[in-house]
């Protein structure tokens, strides 16, 4: 038998049965839209806390050094001098405080900075502008808060609240800027940058250690390999026993914590793959159902088609194809719902957080392979018997049947 | 004159729940290249054994076969599959179309399992429906839209595409009304005169009349002259024929 004709037969016995076929392929569409829709929407939301994190800016090392070892202005003009290759060294204190305005107050995460620190982190000013070399110095009553925090404490994102003044703890500061939020939430904290010296006197102890060291390279310089020149450097500078290094002094690359990112995000995909897996699963039931029904029905076509001369192959293959060709229609119906699902999810999302306002859901052409490589690996698998039943048919009983 | 089936000793022992079934107990019968013939016999004697076997759609236990003088009683499935395709064409009593399809892909069918190159479908299919009479205008039509005696004409073309050694045709007219069964047998009497071979079982003896020749099968044998003549007479005599 011709594959041409084949694909003709397979095309008659799907279309004279309608409604049926697409009741049947209901189920893997399903499965199918299901995991086309998560994946493009994991993957859009990955893209998007990516960029905002600043891939591209890949020129920031973040260090950090516990154990009760104080880091001090000091140790980050050390860092400068000895380490060649970073254009900036920064420094952050943090605390945590009690923000309020009006009647509403939260929880807030204070972090002080210094002048580099807008320049090396990617935080972005959705309004207003940074400190200026002044507020730094003198500890100025200003404040720059999150999108987020905007939204909790007056109610809306979109408020201009720049100019208008905030209390943490007893103190009131002046907003000068509201920053992008980052993809992150810290849970039900609200983000607060304060100028360093601010931080210190006023909310976390002018003997604070600074938590945080942000590095940035200079360009061209590889910062994965100043990652590693810092790392050795800190650990014989705090004199940080060999088999603790790895505990105590942290420095990382921003690749880095991309590509750890990436890790948990593909973890995530697959969890939500699983899932849909399970909805393939029933629907590759479903195929296997009305294919046996459909052999039943056509018990007589085939003792005929027999008779004409059909081998056993031709049969099985008649209905292999008809099975495959059922589960790859509902395949390429998932993956054109799936699609659709994925910006209804995404509008949704960019609806209620603002930081993923320009999340447009990815579908990578892999995840449509995939799903069709499924569809016909589900027709396959649940098609076999079925149309293997049907070629063992005897055409003598066959045509006989009523 | 070529003997197209020439069948020698034919057993066929079925196997079921119930024990064994002696279905056919030595059959020996020849067929000539252009030859009607006609079996006749009651519900369970054996003819439908026989024509599932002629047909190649089962095997003998034991026993040989030769269609045009192939031996064919040792062959595997898909090689009976190609021998049904290429040199068998079959009418049965309910017509077996497919209902949905149009006269016309009813009659290419068997061409899908031949081999037989697509540009040479339609110029057969349509020798062989104007070699059964069926006016041109049904051609498009499903197959469910015919009446019996146009169905079956159908079928009889559908048989005759691939211009097979032998049809066979199993109760042909037994669906139909005794003029449209005419016409039928009609059919096939020209094909006849066209020089097919064709073998019809019936039971049926103002059917078997339109055949060259009858043969007579009962409890699995093929009937000598003398035992037919006294099937005849009893037949008579109790004023029926056999059922």
């Amino acid at each position: 038998m011709r594959a041409r004709d084949l694909l003709y037969e397979t095309w008659q016995a799907l279309t004279a049965n309608r409604g049926r076929s697409m009741l049947t392929i209901l189920g893997i569409v399903i499965g199918i839209a299901a995991v086309i829709s998560m994946t493009a929407l994991i993957g859009g939301i990955q893209n998007t806390i990516v960029s905002s994190l600043g891939l591209n800016q890949s020129r920031e090392i973040y260090i950090s050094v516990s154990a009760g070892r104080s880091v001090t202005e000091g140790d980050l003009e050390r860092i400068r001098l000895s380490v060649p290759g970073y254009e900036l060294v920064t420094g952050t204190v943090s605390g945590t405080s009690t923000i309020t305005q009006g009647k509403k107050s939260a929880n807030a995460s204070i972090t002080g900075v210094d002048q580099g620190y807008f320049t090396t982190s990617s935080i972005k000013l959705a309004h207003g502008r940074f400190f200026s070399d002044a507020e730094m110095k003198a500890g100025g009553m200003v404040a720059i808060i999150d999108q987020n925090a905007v939204k909790d404490l007056f109610g809306d994102a979109d408020v201009q609240v720049v100019g208008k003044t905030v209390k943490l703890g007893n103190d009131e500061y002046s907003i000068v800027g509201v920053s992008e939020s980052s993809g992150f939430s810290m849970g039900s904290y609200e983000t607060v940058y304060l100028p360093r010296k601010t931080a210190t006197s006023r909310i976390i102890g002018s003997d604070a250690s600074i938590s945080q060291i942000i590095g940035y390279a200079k360009p061209n310089v590889d910062a994965e390999a100043l990652a590693a020149s810092t790392k050795t450097f800190l650990v014989s500078y705090f004199n940080v026993p060999a088999d603790k290094a790895d505990d105590e002094v942290t420095v990382m690359s921003m690749q880095s914590m991309v590509d750890q990112f990436n890790t948990v995000m593909s973890a995530f995909s697959l969890i939500m793959g699983a899932v849909a897996g399970i909805s393939l699963l029933v629907g590759g039931i479903g195929i296997m159902n009305m294919m046996l029904t459909n052999v039943t029905e056509r018990i007589r076509e085939i003792g005929l088609r027999k008779a004409l001369g059909a081998r056993s192959a031709d049969i099985t293959r008649q209905f292999l194809l008809e099975s495959i060709a059922l589960c790859v229609c509902g395949g390429l119906l998932g993956i054109l719902v799936g699609y659709l699902g994925a910006w209804g999810l995404a509008l949704i999302v960019r609806a209620m957080r603002p930081s993923l306002a320009s999340m447009s859901p990815a579908i990578s052409p892999a995840a449509v392979l995939t799903a069709v490589g499924i569809s016909v690996a589900i027709g396959v698998v649940f098609g076999y018997s079925p149309a293997r039943r049907a070629a063992r048919l005897d055409p003598v009983e066959s045509l006989h049947y009523q | 004159m070529v003997n197209v089936i020439e069948v020698h000793d034919l057993h066929r022992i079925y196997e079921s729940g119930a024990g064994l079934t002696h279905a056919l107990r030595g059959v020996s019968l020849t067929v000539e290249r252009g030859e009607f013939i006609a079996i006749m016999g009651p519900s369970g004697s054996g003819k439908s054994t026989l024509m599932n076997i002629l047909g190649c759609l089962d095997t003998p236990t034991s026993g040989s076969y030769r269609l045009e003088g192939l031996d064919i009683s040792r062959l595997g499935d898909d090689d009976l599959a190609e021998i049904r395709a290429t040199r068998l064409g079959f009418v049965f009593q309910s017509f077996n179309l497919l209902p949905r399809a149009t006269v016309m892909r009813n009659v290419m069918l068997p061409l899908l399992y031949s081999d037989c190159p697509v540009r040479e479908r339609e110029p057969r299919a349509v020798k062989a429906l104007s070699s059964v009479s069926l006016p041109v205008e049904y051609f498009d039509h499903r197959s469910n839209e015919l009446s019996g005696g146009q169905m079956q004409r159908v079928a009889i073309a559908r048989a005759l595409v691939n211009d097979p050694a032998v049809v066979l045709a199993d109760e042909p007219t037994g669906n139909l009304d005794s003029a449209t069964g005419q016409m039928v047998l009609e059919t096939f009497e020209r094909l006849r005169d066209e020089g097919k071979t064709i073998v019809l079982i019936t039971h049926d003896p103002t059917v078997a009349s339109w055949a060259d020749r009858t043969m007579h099968i009962r409890d699995g044998h093929i009937l000598t002259d003398e035992q037919e003549r006294e099937a005849v007479a009893a037949s008579e005599t109790h004023g029926r024929g056999t059922t």
